[in-house]
């Protein structure tokens, strides 16, 4: 059977207020475990690093992330075979990652930023050096929790959604259909 | 004076604190940096609470990180995330004092900073904690470490009476308490010509304050001058309220400077203190005694409660046959109840949040509010819900923050042994030694206070 296609978090720019509650809510949910955050802030040691990056500029306010590319780019730039496919998303194998930042330059959307490899609440330090372990950073869907990105649930303008491509497209037909059959509304 | 700040580096302009701001103080177009206008502002933080533009290396960078915390005054050891939105920190003037040899140092808590301060060292939600805390306040080398629940049950005696008075001896009605600083500053501001209905009582902060420097000075053998009196607090505006001129009746400022719960636990993060192996420990004596009363100040409702479980008892003679007034629990921004205390219908209403407050002010001001006492907390569920406590990183925890932190509260009084005012010992003595009675010559003095008519 053919594969399904791989989800992503989309933004809607109209709806985003550039709070980055999402940004917050992202660190969060993935440094519960390996950097011991709690529920509040007096419990965080480490800079908050989220997966999704709020760009704003002339007019522009909306989180950018991974679009979870069918044919990934980083994914085929990766010499190390440390970015994989699993449970139909993208995501990084920390432990392969080297930081040598293909992914960085093939991704076209700016999605990946090379951040320091924080656990237990310290940088992690090279395995041959003193210098400061930087890898890949992505989204990765929050494909560990059952309740889904936390970005999404973290975002009370509701700016944020998971894309289903089928109710996508069965929507924008059925939009498309009317406007081409003169029906209004 | 600035209390609450936006640093424009920062801010967004995202504008979800002027959703939160109950005085309509922060000001700004979309997508810019917002401002506070500091003759609106209350300082009670909620904008602090909700604000999550923090400082990011991203965008900005490790040094305006470190640069903006020696700005804002907080500790280098401080490893936790910054934001636009937060509250002047006094912590340097406070280890100045606890380094200083000549300056006898004594400390406060409110009832709702033992039921949040763990949570910063990752303890459930709502965990209680009062005997580490006290614990760590004499870790930091608080000489005297006192409580803000005696000042509690203290206010009841005060409050109560007063009350009982404008009740039976046609006093202006319905009489509001005065506890929350933020409550006061923006009646003062909004209704002045309704400040006669506020409590003349301080609040219970400002009462420890007074008792500290004076009765307690006695107490210790200590010269008033030498005494140096921190309190710690889940609120943002108690520095505001200790700041007030009119807040030195001791002869010196009863309350030299506010914590907030959060910087509480830098401070003993910074000391290398291991808050969960410490032991559980109590508070001096006299002026750390307290009932179940004092402590649920700390939850909407709570002052109520408190004072009918006194009132009731005054007003009949006869002990009330229940101690849990659960008529005023709740969460609702606005609730009224009824309680019968003897041939007295006493009519209450609470306040928590502002979101109510325009309708009820409105009502009492056209002479149309028929209810005898109103209890007005700013923050949404009372103290347990201040601008100085534990930040969550998600909004969604905010019921679940709220919810512990309040059953936690309940929890406390329900276990302790006393839970009326009038029945602590060392209210009564207090009495009985230095105060004569409640709302004596004395007692007016040192414990109540008058309000500005629209003033700063």
């Amino acid at each position: 059977m053919e594969k399904e296609l791989q989800r992503f978090v989309a933004a809607d720019p109209e709806k985003c207020v550039g709070c980055r509650a999402c940004e917050v809510a992202c660190f969060t949910e993935h440094n519960r475990k390996t950097n011991h955050v709690g529920q509040t802030v007096g419990t965080v040691s480490t800079p908050i690093l989220p997966r999704l990056y709020l760009t704003r500029g002339e007019g522009i306010c909306t989180p950018v992330q991974c679009r979870h590319c069918e044919d990934a780019p980083c994914m085929l730039a990766c010499t190390l075979h440390a970015i994989e496919r699993k449970n139909n998303q993208i995501v990084v194998n920390e432990g392969k990652c080297t930081g040598c930042k293909d992914c960085v330059m093939a991704c076209p959307f700016g999605a990946i930023e090379i951040l320091p490899s924080i656990r237990n609440g310290l940088i992690e330090k090279q395995p041959d050096s003193d210098d400061n372990r930087k890898i890949a950073s992505k989204c990765d869907c929050c494909i560990d929790n059952p309740k889904g990105p936390a970005c999404v649930r973290a975002c009370k303008q509701e700016a944020l959604r998971i894309v289903e491509l089928k109710e996508e497209t069965d929507n924008k037909r059925q939009k498309a259909a009317r406007i081409l059959s003169g029906i209004k509304g | 004076m600035k209390v609450i700040q936006i640093d424009e580096r920062l801010c967004t302009g995202c504008q979800e604190c002027v959703k939160t701001c109950p005085a309509y103080a922060i000001e700004g177009e979309h997508g810019k940096p917002q401002k506070i206008n500091e003759t609106m502002c209350i300082k009670c933080g909620q904008c602090v609470q909700t604000c999550k533009s923090y400082v990011s290396l991203i965008d900005h960078d490790l040094a305006l990180y470190e640069q903006i915390k020696e700005e804002r005054g907080i500790p280098a050891s401080v490893r936790e995330p910054l934001f636009a939105a937060y509250n002047v920190c006094h912590l340097r003037e406070v280890k100045e004092a606890l380094q200083n040899p000549e300056k006898k140092t004594m400390v406060q808590c409110a009832p709702a900073v033992r039921v949040a301060v763990a949570e910063d060292f990752g303890m459930p939600l709502g965990t209680l904690a009062p005997g580490k805390l006290a614990a760590a306040l004499r870790r930091l080398g608080f000489d005297y470490v006192y409580d803000t629940d005696f000042a509690a049950d203290l206010t009841i005696m005060e409050e109560g009476t007063e009350l009982i008075r404008r009740v039976t001896e046609g006093g202006v009605l319905p009489m509001f308490t005065s506890c929350c600083p933020a409550w006061v500053q923006f009646i003062e501001r909004t209704y002045p010509e309704l400040t006669d209905h506020l409590s003349s009582c301080k609040s219970p902060q400002q009462m420890q304050g007074a008792v500290q420097k004076t009765y307690g000075a006695n107490q210790n053998g200590l010269n008033p001058a030498d005494i140096y009196s921190v309190s710690v607090m889940p609120c943002t505006s108690k520095e505001f309220e200790c700041s007030r001129p009119e807040m030195q009746d001791s002869g010196y400022q009863d309350v030299d400077v506010v914590l907030t719960t959060r910087e509480l636990v830098w401070l003993i993060k910074e000391q290398g203190i291991d808050f969960d192996a410490l032991p559980e420990e109590t508070f001096d004596q006299p002026l750390g005694d307290y009932t179940g009363a004092g402590v649920i100040f700390g939850v909407t409702g709570g002052v109520m409660e408190a004072a009918i479980r006194t009132g009731y008892e005054l007003i009949t003679g006869q002990q009330i046959p229940c101690v849990d007034v659960t008529d005023v629990r709740g969460t609702k921004g606005h609730r009224t109840a009824k309680v019968q205390a003897g041939d007295l219908t006493l009519k209450v209403g609470i306040i928590s949040g502002l979101t109510d407050i325009i309708e009820v002010l409105e009502q009492v001001a056209k002479g149309t509010c028929d209810l005898h006492f109103i209890e007005v907390m700013t923050c949404p569920e009372g103290c347990v819900s201040g601008g100085g406590q534990p930040k969550l990183l998600l909004d969604a925890d905010r019921v679940e923050a709220y919810a512990n932190r309040r059953a936690a509260i309940l929890s406390y009084d329900e276990k302790l042994p006393l839970r009326k005012s009038h029945e602590n010992p060392s209210i009564q003595k207090l009495y009985a030694d230095y105060l004569e009675k409640p709302n004596s010559e004395k007692a007016h003095h040192l414990l109540h206070t008058t309000y500005r008519k629209g003033g700063q």
